[in-house]
This record gives C-alpha cells, sequence and structure tokens, in this order.
C-alpha cells in the first residue's frame, strides 16, 4: 500500500491526535479476544480483523500510530484475526446500545440541543429499561460519549454475553418499541376494555402510568370526554386503571381513542436507538476513551451522565490556538464553555486549538 | 454385539455427567435426556438387544414420518426399556447423519417430553423444577403467573409472535408468563440441548447402521419448486435461505419470514411458498400456511439490506440497498468481480 501524500490539516490533527496517545494507558476488557479496526483521516474503518494481544501492546500500538478511528468488536472470539467471520470462533459478546442525535439543522455541527436531548434518551434507556425493565445493575454498564453525535451503552455481564443475534434483536425491538401492539396489551371481557396497571411491567405499565399524568393536560384529557375536565371524574378514571379496568368509566368510543393516543405515545415511550447496532454482532464499536476523527473529542467515559457536557468535558486538545480558513459556511458553535462563529466560507480565525482541530476534523475548514 | 454397543454407549453417556442419588426411573422415562437418566443407563449398564433397536428404529420411524413419538406403558420393565430405546434411537439418528432427521428427531423427542411435562404438571408437579433445572432455568410462581428471568426467556422461547418481548410483561429482569408457556419454554430447551447433543460420535453396531438406511428411505422426497422458478436474479441472500431450506438446515424464524416476504414480493403465490417451506425439520402444514397467507395478504414490505445484515441474513456485500432491487447484471457482476479479486 502507497503512502498517500498527507495535508497539512491531516498533519496537523496527526500531531495532535500523537500528543494524546502518547504515555496514555488503556484497559479493554478481554483485549485479546476482541476484533480491532482503525480508521484514517478520509475512512472510520480502513482496517479490521485485527488482534491485539494485551493492553500494552494495545497502548504502545495507539502511542505510535495515533489512528484517527479506533474500534472493536462488540463480540469475544478465539481467533478474532481469523476471516471470513465464521472462523473467528465467536464466544460472547456485550450487549451495546447506540444512541444518536436526531437529524437537526445543525447537522454535523452537532448543537447543545441536540445533546441534550439524546442524553436524556440515554437517561431514559439506562433508568426506565435496562434497569427497571431488564433488572440489569449499573455496574455491568459503562457508558460513554460516542465522541460525535451521541451516547453508546455497553452491557458487560455473563449474563447477557451468551444471547445470540435474534435474542438480541428482540431485546433491541423492545426497547425501539418495534412490534408493541394495542391488541395485546389491551383485552375485552364481555363488553368492557381491561388492560395493564401501574405495576404490569413492559410497555403496558409504561402507557398506563404517562396516560394518567397526561391527563392532568386539559387537551388530551377532553379529546376523550367532556366530563374529565372535572377532577373527580379523572380520579375516578385513574382509580379504575389501576385495577386494569380501563372500560370503568363509560366515555363513548373510549376503545378507539385510547388506541389512537397510544399510537401516538409509543415513540415517546420507547428510546430512539439504532437497533442494527444492537443486534449486530460483528459490529465494531468506538473504543470508549479514543478520539473521534471527525470531530477531535474524545469517546469519554461517562460515570455521571446527567451532569456529562460533553462539548467542555469531551475537550481534550487545549494547547494554543490555529489559524484557520473556513472552506464552508459554519454556524455558531459552542465548546469549552465559549461560542465561537458564525463564519463565512473564506473567513479566516485565529482560534483555541480545540475548536480549530473541531473544525479541520469535519472537513469544514483547512489551515490558513 | 453386546460388548461393542456397551462400549459405544458408555462412552458418550461418560462425556455429561455429575448426579448423586437415587434414580427416580418413572421420572427417567419421561425424561431420558436428563442427566439422572443418564446416571441410571451407566449404573445398570443396560443391554442392547435385536428387540430394542427394532422398537429404536420404530420411535425414529414415528418421529420423521409422524413428526411424534409415541407415549408408553408405566409398567417398571417398560421404563428401563423405553432408556435403551431412546439410546439407541439417538444411535440410528446419528448414523443417518443427515441434518433433516436429526432435527426433525429432536422435535419429536421435545414434543414427547412436553406432553409428559403436561401431565406431570398435575401428577408429579416436583419433576417440572427437575427438568428446570437440568437447564439451570429458575421459574418462580406467583398468584398471576409465572416468571422467568429474562435472559433464559429469550434463549429459549419459541420464535414466534406470541412470545414476543415487546408485549410481555417483562419487569425487573422477569418475563410473566403461563403455566402453559412455562412447558413450552422447556420443550424448546429440550429441542435446543438435544439437537446440541446430537449426533453421538461412536462406531456403531451393524443392526444400527442397518436401521438407519431405511429411516433415510423414509425421508419425504421434496421438489424445491422455488429451484425450478428462474433463480438467476435472486439475491445471494434469498439463495442461502432457499439452499439451507432445501439441505434441511434449521432457518431461524426471522430468515423465514424474510423469505416469505420476498417470495410473495416477486408474485409467488401462497401455495407455491408453503412447499418451499416443506422441507423444513419442523414444517406443519398448519401453522406455515398460516404464517405465508397472512404475510402474503398483509404485503409486508421487504426488510433493507441493513436490517437483513442486523438479523445475520445478509450473507453478500452486493450494494444494492434493499434485497428487491437485486439485479445480477449489476450487483451479480459486482460481486463476481470483486471475488476475483480477492
Ligand atoms: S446486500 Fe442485500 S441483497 Fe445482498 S446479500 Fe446482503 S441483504 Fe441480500
Ligand atoms: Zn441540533
Amino acid at each position: 500500500m502507497l503512502a498517500q501524500q498527507q495535508t497539512p490539516e491531516e498533519k496537523y490533527v496527526k500531531d495532535a491526535f500523537m500528543s494524546y496517545y502518547k504515555n496514555r494507558s488503556f484497559s479493554v476488557p478481554e483485549v485479546h479476544q476482541r476484533e480491532f479496526g482503525f480508521g484514517g483521516w478520509e475512512r472510520k474503518i480502513e482496517f479490521r480483523h485485527i488482534k491485539i494481544g494485551t493492553n500494552q501492546e494495545l497502548s504502545a500500538k495507539l502511542a505510535v500510530e495515533a489512528p484517527f478511528y479506533i474500534s472493536y468488536s462488540v463480540s469475544y472470539y478465539q481467533f478474532p484475526d481469523a476471516r471470513p467471520m465464521p472462523k473467528k470462533a465467536w464466544l460472547g459478546a456485550d450487549l451495546v446500545f447506540d444512541l444518536d442525535a436526531k437529524t437537526h439543522e445543525c447537522g454535523k455541527f452537532t448543537c447543545e440541543r441536540c445533546l441534550q436531548e439524546v442524553k436524556r434518551e440515554a437517561l431514559r434507556l439506562i433508568e426506565d429499561f435496562l434497569v427497571a425493565d431488564f433488572g440489569l445493575s449499573k455496574k455491568e454498564m459503562v457508558v460513554n460519549f460516542s465522541g460525535s453525535r451521541g451516547y453508546h451503552v455497553h452491557v458487560i455481564s455473563n449474563e447477557v454475553k451468551r444471547l445470540d443475534r435474534e435474542a438480541r434483536r428482540e431485546i433491541a425491538d423492545y426497547v425501539a418499541g418495534v412490534g408493541v401492539s394495542f391488541e395485546r396489551l389491551f383485552w375485552k371481557e364481555g363488553k368492557k376494555l381491561f388492560g395493564p396497571n401501574f405495576s404490569s411491567g413492559g410497555y403496558g405499565e409504561k402507557f398506563a402510568k404517562a396516560f394518567c399524568s397526561k391527563l392532568n393536560e386539559d387537551a388530551f384529557a377532553l379529546f376523550f370526554s367532556r366530563k374529565l375536565k372535572l377532577n373527580e371524574e379523572k380520579e375516578r378514571l385513574i382509580g379504575y386503571i389501576q385495577k386494569g379496568e380501563w372500560g370503568g368509566v363509560g366515555v363513548v368510543g373510549f376503545e378507539r381513542k385510547l388506541e389512537e393516543k397510544f399510537k401516538q405515545m409509543l415513540p415517546e415511550l420507547s428510546v430512539n436507538i439504532d437497533a442494527n447496532v444492537t443486534a449486530d454482532i460483528t459490529k465494531l464499536i468506538r473504543m470508549p476513551e479514543s478520539l473521534h476523527g471527525g470531530s477531535g473529542l474524545a469517546a469519554k467515559k461517562v460515570s455521571q451522565l446527567d451532569s456529562f457536557d460533553p462539548l467542555k468535558d469531551a475537550v481534550v486538545f487545549r494547547g494554543g490556538e490555529a489559524k484557520i480558513r473556513m472552506s464552508e459556511t459554519v454556524p455558531a458553535f459552542q465548546l469549552d464553555d465559549q461560542t465561537f462563529g458564525p463564519f463565512e466560507a473564506g473567513e479566516t480565525a485565529l482560534l483555541p486549538q480545540s475548536a480549530a482541530i473541531f473544525l479541520l476534523c469535519k472537513k469544514a475548514a483547512v489551515l490558513a | 454385539m453386546n460388548q461393542e454397543w456397551q462400549k459405544a454407549m458408555l462412552e458418550y453417556i461418560n462425556k455429561t455427567m455429575h448426579f448423586q442419588g437415587m434414580a427416580d426411573l418413572l421420572f427417567c422415562s419421561h425424561y431420558p435426556f436428563s442427566a439422572q437418566a443418564k446416571e441410571y443407563v451407566t449404573q445398570k449398564g443396560l443391554q442392547l438387544s435385536t428387540e430394542i433397536i427394532e422398537k429404536a428404529e420404530k420411535r425414529v420411524a414415528d418421529a420423521i414420518v409422524l413428526g411424534k413419538i409415541r407415549k408408553v406403558a408405566q409398567l417398571p420393565e417398560a421404563q428401563e426399556e423405553e432408556l435403551a430405546i431412546y439410546a439407541a434411537s439417538r444411535m440410528i439418528v446419528s448414523a443417518c447423519a443427515n441434518r433433516y432427521i436429526m432435527n426433525r428427531y429432536c422435535i419429536a423427542e421435545a414434543k414427547r417430553a412436553g406432553e409428559y411435562l403436561a401431565s406431570d404438571s398435575s401428577a408429579h408437579p416436583e419433576y417440572i423444577g427437575q427438568v428446570a433445572s437440568e437447564f439451570g432455568i429458575k421459574f418462580e410462581s406467583t398468584k398471576e403467573g409465572v416468571l422467568v428471568p429474562v435472559v433464559d426467556y429469550l434463549v429459549f422461547s419459541p420464535r414466534s409472535y406470541d412470545y414476543k418481548l415487546s408485549n410481555r410483561r417483562l419487569k425487573a429482569g422477569k418475563v410473566l408468563i403461563s403455566s402453559h408457556e412455562k412447558i413450552r419454554i422447556l420443550e424448546e430447551a429440550i429441542r435446543k440441548r438435544m439437537e446440541s447433543s446430537l449426533p453421538v460420535k461412536a462406531q456403531f453396531p451393524q443392526e444400527v447402521a442397518e436401521a438407519a438406511r431405511r429411516i433415510v428411505k423414509l425421508m419425504p422426497k421434496i421438489e424445491i419448486s422455488a429451484t425450478k422458478v428462474d433463480q438467476k436474479n435472486y439475491p445471494p441472500c434469498i439463495k442461502k435461505l432457499l439452499e439451507d431450506l432445501a439441505l434441511n438446515i434449521n432457518v431461524p424464524h426471522t430468515g423465514r419470514v424474510a423469505l416469505a416476504i420476498y417470495l410473495s414480493s416477486i408474485g409467488m403465490k401462497p401455495e407455491q411458498i408453503i412447499d418451499i417451506f416443506r422441507s423444513a425439520p419442523d414444517f406443519s402444514e398448519k401453522v406455515t400456511r398460516y404464517q405465508v397467507e397472512y404475510i402474503s395478504s398483509k404485503k409486508y414490505a421487504m426488510p433493507s439490506c441493513s436490517t437483513m445484515d442486523g438479523y445475520g441474513l445478509c450473507v453478500a456485500e452486493c450494494g444494492c440497498g434493499n434485497p428487491l432491487r437485486y439485479k445480477d447484471e449489476i450487483h451479480g457482476a459486482r460481486l463476481r468481480r470483486l471475488e476475483k479479486r480477492d
């Protein structure tokens, strides 16, 4: 393979990455059973099927090569470097969830609002699903910023390790609310409608609780019946729902209206994950604590998610300034408690190293 | 011949043993795959005879032809004999060296055990717990039903829409199921155990080999009608699914659904599609008809390549985005070029 000519931008970022990886030690659980993949300036994964024997070896390799992207398999293999896949001899896999900010006008310059939103989703995934429903302990979870627009949650435990693809797909579908059906959660006895209550578990419980708290919104209550404007009537309905007797308060067309709201509310009850990442045991995922070549931010491990601020806590380059010229229009963005931009295409600016690298990595600027 | 047989038998029994205490012969005869039953067989050093092999051949034949194994009388001698017949059946099945026969036999054995689980639920309720502990599954009874740990549920529940986790009552790591579902889950666990413990690797006596030859002849002759259809434009993933079915390899539920959607999207009639599934070891006309007709009537969208990949069904990188968009002249040609380059 011929080494391509490095651009000055690539070289500048590479040097910075070198300084990050120098003298840093990494500790990947069961490193010798993982398949590694490395990416360059142009592509997130250029090489894969790589085996690394020990964490020392890994740290040394990174110090020398400082790749722009580092990812490893969620799976454990007996022969991580064997090809094709079946020859690797699968031993199990972590259970992984990938959350990304939804597409928004901020595009590749992910804004704070988007990052806030995806953080809330991650918190819901952990609290309402992994802990409350699946009974997992937070001790078995590693949460990290993806380095770009979202979060990864790795569940590392012997219990989940043995789950096959189909079982993982079931988990992914559950979390994403795929296949949740009104007819399965509600049923009729005679003419009376029965359904879940506050302790049913699963989506039934989630819906029952959300429904009752939404009754406080007048528009929501009125959608069902005018009489639900009255507090006593609301209380009466909630009392019935606690017993699972949804048909308790006679409301005309209640079932049809309920089904309509159920479908509307389902996206709020589930979590927007990339289900394929959870189900696909051949996937490589960003190594926690490595740098993301598309932002220059670190895929930081997070211990306190609610107080984590990626635009500050994942910033690693704080060495001086750099002068860059924008190659496209750049919206205002935040980094390290400072706001930069907006910039016009062609405009030059002297920016702190982190902000300069951020734009160089996004290919939105060149060195000036 | 007896010696030869005993040696073979001991060889495989010794592989998976950890049991102390008195064997309960009734339990063993109902659940001959259990550690307790294996222990009993080892201790007693059960003998193989021409008669046992004949009965075993009948058991396997029933499994292949009828899809079920008959239950036996409750006399102690019959129970003990049942264990020997079971062991001999496994040898015959192994000697067939045919995946269809192996899978279909395991399904029938699991069904048989399931019937016993159902009747033992009232007659010998302690048996159910003993079978569950064979698989390390901890069921808990509550007044609302039975609780099962979600991982066990995911590993052992039948892959059908009725068991879709999204609609289940999941809380604190446990799924609420009915007592009927509990038995279905155990049945599935038994099937998986049986499948992974076959084939038995040993030298088989002449009579076993002869029985096996007769069993192989019982296999249904299936014409894969899909092979008659022009397959040129089938994408690799669909070809693979068809091949697996033709080779009697058990195709997972998701694969079957994807295949049915694909075939119905290209205009194949439900009747033809059902015929294709006929070679599956667990083929049931009723269930398949229902599912295929349902899929055809619903006009389901074909899953995209990335979804197929997530299910482990994608076998090549065609670059077509969706299997339905696959064109041999374009994607197939590209794949063949890539192959050459490798
Ligand atoms: S790329 Fe698409 S069409 Fe090709 S094998 Fe994979 S799923 Fe099938
Ligand atoms: Zn945004």
